[in-house]
């Protein structure tokens, strides 16, 4: 068995250096189709990203009257976090409001008509997320209640809430597209890449039919030729990874500002196994079906 | 060893062939250390003798006797069985273009899952026989028609088979390659393997004083001892 299986992969590995223009040529294909496999992986993180970004920027934002108490504020904030649909809320003082007003605005004419003021015209508020965007109109109506009427001075109504929705609709959407063409773009990958492969053992068609003539087993004709397959995928998925390391590397900025913030290069290092186990399943994985399928046919025939 | 009863073969029509008939009603049978000539024009029916042999075709209608087994019975997965017991030789060599002479030989060996030093010895005796043991390292394109046909014998004999079957060996070489050929031929035959050689070449035949088997339209019209080419 053990010489079995050094005689298989020695003839696999001797015809993948000799049968050069084929190699390269079924090495590029698969190595494109893990490129497209790894670049589907990272479009999928930034999908999710962006729409993780979207998630924490909106929410619902209730101004309180001036005259109102910290501790009625923090009161009202409890009762909310008791709500099912509230996910997060953040208690902002007038100083914490002025403070980051000052701090976007410094040196600029909003600071000096602040200044005019003489005052701290921010009032207290709660920053209101809920888990899900149609869950706003709720939280509105559960804040509209005549209990709390004498004590808020703005709430940033569902109307808000409609528009959010209809981001998370549309952050949605990108993502079952991004799955739609991650699964039509690997399956064409896939299909690009058996033809080729299809095609490379088609060219050894009379070989194959040698090496029946000469008495030898179907495992032993097909083993080579899965080796072969198998090489051909494996050196596609480290020479991708090579080149997507230099690039991330090389290119990181460009792609953060690119990609709208999504910074690949971190998303790639707290990813590494998985892109790793990735190529090496789509090459390897590609690499032997391929070859596997395709030799099956001659030797059926 | 070897033996056709009342073979018929018809292959069916597709897009672009009409039917034909490739053998009507053969019946003859090769005992074990002849040396068989099949002789006839091209389409006669020799070559598709030799694939019903080898198990690459069935007949339509009667039986193939290989060593006492029906080779209808033999499953497509299981004819490499028969054919280990068998060498081949071709017209065309058919030599693995991306392997050395040496890999070429030892290729038939390997597929028999030998050790290799058993497989450098016999490779390296077979190609003294043939007179290649200074072209080991080449690969196909590197040799002539008549270099490249002793690597096919030499091929067909590394794992001692029981029958030869040479499918017109002649046919692409000159006069002189081809009496080289026919001697190896011989020699093997003498060594008690049984031969049986397929050629339309009127010299080959006539040279061998042999049995002839004559095949007209897919037809047995001559079978002789020690016969010559009627044609």
């Amino acid at each position: 068995m053990i010489n079995f299986l050094r005689k298989t992969f020695k003839n696999g590995w001797d015809n993948f250096w000799r049968q050069g223009f084929l190699t390269f040529a079924t090495s590029l294909v698969i190595f494109i189709a893990v490129i497209l496999g790894t670049a589907l992986f990272f479009f999928q993180g930034g999908v999710a990203y962006l729409s993780q970004q979207l998630e924490d920027k909106i929410d619902i934002s209730v101004t309180f009257k001036a005259n109102v108490e910290r501790n009625t504020i923090l009161e009202i904030k409890d009762s909310l976090l008791t709500l099912n649909q509230v996910k997060k809320v953040d208690y902002i003082s007038s100083e914490d409001a002025y403070d980051a007003f000052v701090t976007v605005h410094e040196g600029d004419q909003y600071m000096e008509a602040l200044s005019l003021l003489g005052t701290n015209p921010f009032l207290p508020s709660l920053r209101i997320q809920t888990k899900e965007a149609s869950q706003y109109k709720e939280v509105s109506e559960y804040l509209a209640k005549d209990e709390y009427k004498e004590l808020i001075s703005e709430v940033n109504d569902y109307k808000r809430g409609v528009m959010i929705e209809k981001l998370t609709d549309l952050t949605r959407s990108v993502q079952v597209l991004g799955l739609f063409l991650t699964i039509s773009l690997s399956l064409i990958a896939v299909i690009i890449t058996f033809n080729t492969l299809r095609l490379s053992i088609y060219s050894q068609k009379e070989e194959i039919e040698i090496m029946r003539l000469v008495g030898a087993k179907n495992s032993f004709i097909r083993g080579p030729f899965l080796v072969q397959g198998g090489l051909c995928g494996f050196f596609a998925s480290i020479i991708s990874f090579m080149l997507l390391t230099i690039v991330l590397f090389a290119l990181n900025g460009l792609m953060t500002t690119l990609f709208m913030g999504f910074d690949c290069l971190a998303f790639f290092k707290a990813n590494i196994v998985d892109v790793i186990f990735l190529e090496l399943l789509i090459g390897l994985g590609l690499g032997l079906l391929s070859s596997y399928f395709a030799v099956r046919k001659y030797l059926r025939d | 060893m070897i033996e056709f009863k009342n073979v018929s073969k018809e292959y069916p029509p597709n897009l672009v062939k009409e039917s034909k008939v490739a053998l009507q009603n053969i019946t003859f049978s090769v005992k074990p250390g002849e040396f068989v000539t099949l002789c006839g024009r091209s389409g006669a029916g020799k070559t598709t003798i030799l694939k019903m042999i080898s198990c690459e075709e069935k007949p339509s209608s009667g039986v193939v006797m290989f060593d006492e087994t029906n080779t209808l019975d033999v499953k497509k997965s299981d004819a490499y069985l028969i054919r280990q017991k068998i060498g081949f030789i071709f017209q065309d060599y058919k030599l693995l273009a991306y392997k050395t002479v040496y890999e070429n030989v030892a290729y038939a060996l390997e597929a028999f899952d030998f050790n290799d030093k058993l497989v450098r010895d016999e490779v390296m005796q077979v190609l003294e026989l043939v007179g290649l043991e200074n072209k080991v390292n080449c690969l196909p394109r590197e040799l002539s028609g008549g270099e490249k046909q002793r690597v096919s014998i030499a091929r067909a004999l590394i794992h001692r088979p029981e029958i030869i079957l040479a499918d017109e060996p002649t046919g692409n070489l000159d006069p002189y390659h081809t009496r080289e050929i026919v001697k190896i031929l011989l020699k093997i035959n003498e060594s008690g393997s049984t031969v049986i050689l397929s050629t339309h070449s009127r010299e080959t035949v006539n040279s061998l004083e042999k049995r002839v088997i004559t095949l007209e339209n897919g037809r047995i019209i001559r079978d002789e001892e020690k016969g010559v080419f009627s044609l």
